[in-house]
């Protein structure tokens, strides 16, 4: 495992400390690509028997040209956040990812997985790898990504992660993952994917779309995807679930019960509902999957930004675009699955000539939970 | 002097009786059999608790160890959890071998074990020493130390009996948590040191 960018307690500590130290501190030094002098590290007491260290100059991940909207302050975020029981990388990521051909892999079609095509590769990551682990530091023909999940909020999401990886901070807020770049220790809740505390806080991450998917559907339209595999580099009973099962939905995944307190809740829908959300610098909107795959197209206002959806019923998925033109969206004469005309134009589900946002499927509870004065399309 | 003399006296005479009281129990057949079946039963409660002992997912029989084993035992996954190096499918079991976890789980019962096996001892004692047969009492409070260790498993992102019995974590549960293990700890030897006194082998 590569460990020249991930600055941890123990790192630090070891570095700083007294026979070796002084090589250890150019190490660290150098892996940072700053002066010994500059670093500048705060170690905070949260999360659990180790804290997360900050270092402004660190390697910083890929950051949005523009700050997401968030339906809350920081600081209540920040001070909302609890400690789920592990500590800082106790849920452990998958830093040197293995991948295999889908004719090799033993899932079932109904198994749940998450899809990404970039740079002309498509990847599938189970979802019964990723929630024991939540986070893979992973590249794309060169491109370092990371591939997220949580369990509890039901969202997979991806990340460009620059020259730094991501870890588990072992803290959740709102049920959510709060993730940690192990550049500059910076906390990012994944779902908001806006940073809480730490030198980038108040910034937004580059994002790019994970296709919630079963294995079936995801390797009927890309045949030639990769499949990560169980070689982790950690031992865990892969194919059991600490939360339940999709495959079929039971326990946490179906059932009404939250882990932890939400930071705001709503009647308009069952908490464990699926919603496909999305959000722009100015407001978030979440439509109803299950309806929107019914339905096909479903449209919506928030923040002042009219939005479309559509669905994408070959990777049981959905897309949503902005549609600040109020350009008209019907599905292609014929019925033809997961094609559409704007403005009387052909075109397919996953490519309107639209600007297409990042969305990604959650539960209502979470995402209402983020964003309490959300459109609730359903 | 006299102080240090008073200290070592408190310290020496409850440890002298627990020495005793084992050792008394221990040299006997049946205290022995009591001892080593609470200790076996603890253990594998214990991983069954911490999620390293589980019904199989798959089946068949397998042994898998990670790169580096010796670094990885060492990487805290929770309070007092660590990671396991070793995945042995034997069957209808799946165990995940984490040696501190194991270490963890043995200590706790062995001082279970020996609970279990002096308050087996105050039970045989005969009453005509003069004291009440107190071994049932013992044995209980013996077996309740324990129960906190076997609460505080933790698993992804939250304590397993949370999940299991679906109540909201709170800031100050999750806090408890962490504390469980050295609780049990504590009160294992403290019951220990109670039912030493009952013992007259």
């Amino acid at each position: 495992m590569d460990h020249s960018h991930r600055l941890t307690r123990r790192t630090v500590l070891r570095a700083l400390g007294g026979g070796a130290g002084g090589a250890a501190i150019g190490s660290v030094a150098g892996c940072l690509d700053t002066p010994r002098e500059r670093i500048d590290i705060r170690e905070t007491a949260r999360g659990g028997s180790s804290g997360i260290l900050e270092n402004p100059d660190g390697p910083p991940p890929v950051l949005a040209d523009q700050r997401l909207h968030v339906g809350h302050s920081l600081v209540a975020m920040e001070s909302a956040a609890v400690s789920g029981g592990p500590g800082v990388d106790g849920i452990p990521s998958v830093d040197e990812p293995d991948f295999q051909a889908a004719s090799e892999a033993e899932l079932d079609n109904a198994d749940p997985v998450f899809g990404v095509v970039r740079n002309g590769v498509a990847k599938a990551y189970p979802q019964s790898i990723l929630v024991w682990h939540e986070i893979v530091n992973d590249a794309f023909d060169g491109e370092p990504v990371a591939v997220t999940y949580c369990p509890l909020t039901g969202t997979a999401q991806g990340f460009e992660r620059g020259e730094t990886t991501f870890g588990v901070s072992g803290l959740l807020v709102n049920s959510n993952l709060i993730m940690y770049d192990r550049g500059t220790g910076t906390r990012w809740p994944q779902i908001a994917a806006t940073g809480i505390e730490g030198p980038l806080a108040d910034r937004s991450l580059a994002e790019f779309p994970v296709v919630w998917s079963t294995w079936g559907s995801w390797r009927a339209v890309h045949p030639d995807t990769q499949v990560l595999t169980t070689d982790t580099g950690y031992q865990r009973r892969y194919g059991s679930d600490p939360y339940g099962g999709y495959n079929p939905p039971s326990d946490y995944y179906a059932d009404d019960s939250l882990l932890f307190e939400p930071l705001a809740s709503s009647d308009a829908a069952e908490p464990k509902t699926v919603v496909i959300g999305a959000r722009t610098p100015d407001g978030a909107i979440a439509f109803n999957k299950e309806t929107l795959l019914a339905g096909g197209v479903m449209t919506g206002k928030a923040g002042g930004v009219g939005f479309i959806a559509v669905a994408d019923p070959a990777l049981e998925t959905g897309y949503v675009y902005r549609n600040d033109e109020g350009a008209t969206v019907e599905a292609a004469a014929g019925g033809e699955p997961g094609r559409y005309t704007v403005d009387g134009q052909p075109a397919a589900a996953a490519e309107l000539p639209l600007d297409r946002l990042v969305a990604t499927d959650a539960m209502f509870f979470a995402w209402y939970g983020f964003y309490p004065e959300m459109t609730y399309v359903d | 002097m006299s102080t240090e003399n008073t200290l070592t006296a408190r310290i020496g005479r409850p440890v002298g009786r627990v020495r005793r009281a084992v050792g008394g129990v221990l040299a006997r057949r049946d205290g022995q059999v009591v001892f080593v079946g609470a200790v076996l039963g603890y253990l594998l409660l214990y991983s069954v608790a911490v999620g390293d002992l589980a019904r199989s997912v798959t089946g068949g029989v397998d042994i898998s160890v990670v790169d580096q084993p010796l670094s990885r035992l060492f990487e805290s996954m929770g309070p007092f959890q660590y990671e396991p190096i070793a995945f042995v499918q034997l069957g209808a079991v799946d165990y995940l071998f984490a040696p501190l976890n194991a270490a963890i789980g043995l200590g706790l019962a062995v001082l279970v074990g020996l609970n279990l096996a002096v308050a087996y001892g105050a039970w045989r004692t005969p009453t005509a020493c003069g004291l009440p047969a107190s071994g049932g009492t013992g044995g209980v409070a013996g077996l309740v130390a324990g129960v906190p260790a076997l609460l505080s498993g933790t698993v992804c992102c939250g304590p397993v009996i949370l999940l299991v019995v679906s109540v909201q974590a709170t800031a100050g549960l999750l806090a408890v948590f962490q504390w469980l293990l050295p609780v049990a700890v504590a009160l294992l030897v403290g019951s220990l040191l109670v039912a030493s006194r009952r013992v007259r082998l």
